[in-house]
């Protein structure tokens, strides 16, 4: 598989959601495979929340591969040998993007808590940027799952005539109040930090890295499923030698706090109250009346929507509400129920329903 | 679903419809309607095998229980519905019946006849019987209510379900003058539109 990751610099100004600009931005990308002659044959990929470009492959010193690994690939379900598969970081991350840890060219300073808001179509905005960059006139399919998921739709409702496929997994046209609610208490955890300084922390060269790990942990238990976290821990109880605390009894609470801190040591709380606020604020339909029916209906893209049966943060019922809208606006779509043991994070992880799925939709004819 | 069932609903659906199939097995009858007759389809279907093959064949699909989901359907522009070879499997067939006919304003109904001789003759021997249209074992079909062309036709009129149009089918999947003069005791399968 060839990959080359390559940061992305755009000199025009753009201009967000928000009516604020950015004079200039830097994507950073990372490509699978290779564009065909015709460039019909290109995948875009959307990461989600915590996620960044690097969605395949193993990199020198990393012990873990990219976050959809075992999807993309020579010979797997987004299949690299035939499709030119781009991933990028997405502005407001921490994984080289322009986000809250860039230097600002105008104060020389990291941005900080004054990086302007970003929306999940600021993403796509970009995203378009970055196709046009490629010279690629349409994707032949745009995926992602959970936030990811969310700018696939985005995508299908924005440039109708640019994507012929998306793949909208375990996501929704707007999130629960619950997990509005779940986002507000991590923003909150990381605010509290003694070290956040209202959000200028890196100017202090301090880190608020106590709140950040402690919203993870707490986002952490959302992607879980509670079956799946019974049969990996049960009430376990944790071996002493390998503690990560003097305090932890059980094998979950060591596992938590392990997945927290090495979070913690990887993003930026900036970004993580950034993406959390993208997410919440996702909602196409609030500009069409508050009506996805009418937002969906000049969607040209067949749409591929998937639920898992253990998800609780995104509950299937958000899946197919976007379904029954994309038929009553007479649009190609199809709903499917995947098992997936894992909770929210099933979308990560292969089982042979999901890949066929998502390997035959890819593959049908447009 | 047989060729023969294939070119009846052809036949019977308004182009550009929008076409909803409860129990559209692999989507082949909404493929075919798509490059015929211009519908816009969706299939509704439980099985994950099936789906899958839906999506091979490109076909739009729900995963959902049927029972549960038609109702779902109201208020969503279709002007035809069908339904193959899957009444007998719903919990509830007559509400399905009445859903339906709110959800569209036209169904094909397709309907494998337990009054046919063939059928009678394995009762009579005291088995449970079994044909080409019924083909699993008691312990194994997904058959709840099975019943006679002419109970059907019963429910029909008790209902005010209008038939606009019949075709009775014998064992080989074709019309003959004793499917058509006897149905209850010679078709197989009876396919109603009805509106």
């Amino acid at each position: 598989m060839k990959v080359i990751t390559k940061k992305i610099p755009f000199s025009n100004p753009l201009t967000l959601q928000s009516g604020q600009t950015l004079s200039s931005f830097e994507l950073m990308t990372e490509t699978y495979g290779e564009l065909n002659s015709e460039r019909t044959n290109a995948v875009l990929v959307c990461h989600a929340f915590s996620g960044n470009h690097h969605a395949a492959g193993i990199k020198d010193g990393d012990k873990k591969p990219g976050w959809w690994d075992e999807i993309i690939g020579d010979g797997k379900t987004i299949d690299t040998t035939k499709f030119f598969v781009v991933s990028l970081n997405n502005i407001g991350g921490c994984h080289g993007s322009s986000g809250p840890t860039t230097i600002s060219s105008e104060s020389g300073q990291p941005y900080g808590a004054s990086f302007p808001e970003v929306s999940v179509r600021d993403w796509v905005e970009t995203q378009k940027i970055l196709a046009d960059h490629f010279e690629i006139n349409c994707w032949e399919m745009v995926a992602g799952g959970s936030l990811g998921g969310m700018q696939a739709l985005q995508w299908a409702i924005s440039y109708p005539e640019r994507i012929k496929k998306a793949a909208i997994i375990a996501a929704s046209s707007k999130i629960s109040t619950q997990n509005i609610a779940l986002n507000e208490v991590a923003r909150e955890i990381i605010k509290k930090d003694e070290n956040f300084h209202n959000g200028d922390y890196l100017a202090q060269d301090k880190s608020p890295s106590k709140g950040l790990k402690a919203a993870r942990m707490l986002g952490h238990i959302t992607y879980l499923s509670e079956s799946n976290m019974s049969k990996r821990f049960g009430r376990k109880l944790q071996d002493p030698e390998n503690k990560m605390d003097a305090d932890i009894n059980y094998e979950v609470e060591n596992y938590l706090q392990y997945k927290g801190e090495q979070f913690a040591k990887t993003f930026d709380a900036n970004s993580y109250i950034l993406m959390t606020k993208a997410m919440d604020s996702f909602d196409p339909a609030r500009d069409f009346d508050n009506d996805l029916v009418k937002c969906l209906q000049s969607t040209q893209a067949k749409l591929l929507i998937s639920s898992f049966d253990s998800d609780w943060l995104f509950p299937k019922e958000y899946g197919l509400d976007i379904q029954m809208s994309a038929i009553k606006a007479g649009i190609d779509s199809t709903y499917i129920e995947l098992d997936g043991d894992y909770g929210h994070d099933s979308f990560l992880f292969y089982s042979d329903q999901y890949a066929s799925a998502l390997k035959n939709f890819l593959n049908s004819n447009g | 679903m047989d060729n023969k069932l294939q070119s009846i609903v052809l036949d019977w659906i308004p182009n550009h419809s929008k076409v909803v199939d409860f129990g559209c097995g692999d989507g082949t009858l909404l493929r075919i309607l798509t490059e015929h007759k211009s519908v816009t389809g969706y299939g509704v279907e439980n099985d994950p095998e099936k789906i899958n093959a839906c999506i091979i064949n490109g076909v739009s699909v729900i995963q959902q229980d049927i029972d549960a989901g038609i109702q779902n359907y109201k208020g969503m522009g279709f002007n035809f519905a069908v339904m193959a070879s899957s009444i007998q499997c719903l919990r509830k067939p007559r509400d399905a019946m009445k859903n339906i006919l709110e959800v569209a304003n036209e169904c094909v109904i397709t309907l494998p006849n337990f009054g046919n001789w063939e059928l009678r003759l394995g009762i009579l021997n005291g088995k449970m019987p079994s044909s080409t249209q019924l083909p699993a074992k008691w312990y194994e079909t997904k058959n709840l209510h099975l019943c006679t062309i002419a109970d059907f036709e019963e429910l029909c009129s008790e209902e005010s379900f209008t038939i606009k149009k019949t075709v009775y089918l014998n064992r080989r999947g074709s019309s003959s003058w004793l499917a058509n003069t006897f149905p209850n005791l010679f078709a197989a399968q009876a396919v109603y539109l009805i509106g």
